[in-house]
């Protein structure tokens, strides 16, 4: 029973998910809607959950003063602080919105600015050219670089003068973003679309139960 | 001049100017073949007026008004005015069920006016079936006939053959070297929540992993970023060690809430690899910036990396840094290549006839429209 109930669940709500799809009628965009906000709902009650595990989690470190329990300090201090300010007003108090902008936001700032080094050692590790795929992909990766920045086409346009092709670098470039990068991102995208309706179908059929918790 | 001319001058006069003033009248024709219908394929809230544009567009016609109402007699000015070139208007303003007439009036540059003559009295009504999408909703049909089909021959027993996926072959290697090496491993499941397609597949992959770190007693971590996505994993984990017989070595803290912020989460992984330093890191999901940041990181520590996503924008990025990467559709046939369950290897069977028609359809249509035949081309269109 514990099992069934979940599973019928997901079989009537999938199929009439489906067809919500097919039908644009009032009655139908109504349920898509309804069932679409019910998971809205269901999130803030999980989220209380997920706060306290958090709070469990952080706790047991600081008691038992397990290695680098002093971030789980900083971790407290944070919410504490976010929580004192926010709950009264809401995210317009003044020193929540000024906590928010001048320490959370710089802070995100700051490690998604760290992928640009990341990116760097991505591409020496990707490109150097020991195989012939590698050495495509470096020739494929300095032409596409060379197309996006203006001294690309300067250079090609200066030094190679004598072709009869003008800014090729930036047309050779736009040319591999749009015919080999292109079709095999369709690709791509076709076998991961197909695969997602597959495993939907296998889902709402019972036979994929993994969101269940395990078992069978 | 004599009287009698004089008479017949002014009366010549006078039917001239009768005449010019009738032409005048009649110069702003009103807007002919009005016809209001239900709007095709809605929810009931729109009805479609059409007419065809008036000869005299170019002369005195300035713009057209919309006039609304239960009957003629109610007729009242809805929208704003329509340019001389527009012979369509979507009233979107109706209610479901109510008859409406209305009339289209053509205005001059004078102000004059002239209207049509009266629709026939029309209702919205709510379509069930959007007769638009017969080819897609037949494509639909069709694809899981094939999967429910393939799943049907893979349970009567016949072997299915599936291709190797290096990705998935490593996960054995992975989970033994962190566990020769004593070490953790690190099991990121993305910024997916529950409902995502991905995420589902990912921790269909993390119950495999958990059945095997239960036999050699591995520590497993999981931060997870959607408070739900850590309630069903913790359950399932769970159940993977009960399934094992090592209850005693499921430890409920190594599954936790991380944040919901997206560079919080990458930050807070990445402190956890550097720490920690696991053996084994599965980045398993959906990604989008993060993704690198978190495979770099990884990639600097020595980890064994497994990544598998179908974000594609995120892919090169996960085959630049990793040691093994999943492929889009290698995600979610990693259920069935791990568990070897026929039902789960029936649907892969039936999801590569999904894509060889697909195939056919896109050869044959290039093949043929340079020969003008471009009905599969216009029936993919419709598809889509």
């Amino acid at each position: 029973m514990k099992r069934q109930v979940p599973l019928v669940l997901c079989f009537v709500f999938g199929i009439a998910m489906i067809f919500t799809q097919f039908s644009p009628h009032t009655f139908s965009q109504g349920i898509h809607n309804e069932v679409t906000n019910w998971t809205h709902i269901i999130t803030p009650f999980a989220l209380v959950l997920a706060v306290a595990t958090l709070i469990q989690t952080h706790w047991v470190r600081i008691r038992r003063r397990t290695t680098h329990w002093q971030y789980s300090i900083v971790v407290f201090a944070g919410l504490i602080t976010m929580v004192a300010f926010g709950i009264r007003s809401g995210p317009k108090n003044r020193v929540f919105e000024w906590l928010y902008e001048n320490v959370q936001v710089p802070m995100d700032a700051t490690v998604f600015s760290l992928l640009a080094f990341f990116i760097a050692s991505a591409a020496y590790r990707a490109f150097r050219a020991r195989t012939f795929e590698a050495t495509l992909l470096l020739i494929s990766a300095l032409i596409v670089m060379m197309g996006n920045v203006p001294i690309g086409d300067f250079l090609w346009n200066t030094v190679m003068a004598w072709t009869p092709w003008d800014n090729a670098t930036s047309n050779a470039s736009q040319w591999i973003l749009d015919n080999p990068n292109l079709s095999s991102r369709r690709g791509v995208i076709l076998g991961v679309s197909l695969g997602a309706i597959s495993q939907s179908i296998r889902i709402i059929l019972g036979i994929e139960r993994s969101y269940l918790g395990g078992g069978d | 001049m004599t009287l009698n001319s004089r008479m017949q001058l002014i009366l010549a006069c006078f039917v001239f100017c009768l005449c010019a003033g009738v032409a005048f009248a009649q110069g702003l024709a009103p807007p002919t073949n009005v016809t209001a219908k239900d709007t095709p394929n809605d929810d009931g809230k729109s009805i479609t007026l059409t007419w065809d544009a008036a000869a005299e567009d170019s002369g005195g016609i300035t713009n057209y008004k919309i006039l609304r109402g239960t009957t003629p007699e109610t007729l009242e000015e809805i929208g704003d005015t329509k340019t001389t070139t527009t012979t369509t208007y979507v009233d979107s303003s109706v209610e479901t069920g109510t008859d409406y007439v209305y009339l289209v009036r053509a205005v001059g540059e004078t102000g004059e006016t002239a209207d049509s003559v009266p629709t026939a009295p029309v209702q919205a009504t709510g379509q069930w079936f959007h007769t638009g999408k017969i080819p897609l909703f037949c494509a639909m049909l069709l694809f899981c006939a094939a999967i429910v089909g393939n799943i049907y021959y893979a349970q009567s027993g016949k072997e299915i053959f599936v291709r190797r996926i290096p990705g998935l072959e490593a996960v054995d290697e992975a989970i033994g070297r962190a566990t020769e090496m004593g070490r953790s491993i690190l099991y990121v499941l993305g910024m997916g929540a529950v409902d995502d397609v991905a995420t589902i597949a990912s921790m269909t992959i993390l119950g495999q992993v958990a059945r095997r770190t239960a036999d050699y007693e591995t520590p497993l971590r999981v931060p997870c970023r959607d408070p739900i996505v850590l309630n069903v994993v913790r359950e399932m984990v769970k159940t993977a060690y009960l399934n094992e017989g090592r209850p005693d070595a499921y430890n409920e803290d190594n599954i936790f809430f991380l944040t919901q912020d997206q560079f919080a989460y990458a930050a807070g992984v990445d402190g956890m690899m550097i720490r920690e330093k696991p053996a084994a890191i599965f980045l398993q999901g959906t990604f989008f910036a993060e993704s690198l940041i978190l495979a770099e990181t990884g990639n600097s520590i020595g980890a064994i990396q497994i990544a598998g996503t179908d974000a594609e924008h995120q892919l090169p990025f996960l085959i630049a840094a990793c040691d093994y990467t999943l492929i889009g559709e290698e995600l979610y046939a990693a259920s069935a290549y791990l568990s070897r369950e026929p039902r789960l290897l029936g649907s892969l069977r039936g999801q590569d006839w999904g894509k060889l028609v697909i195939f056919v359809a896109l050869v044959m249509g290039i093949l043929l429209e340079p020969f003008g035949i471009n009905w599969i081309t216009a029936l993919l269109q419709r598809v889509n």
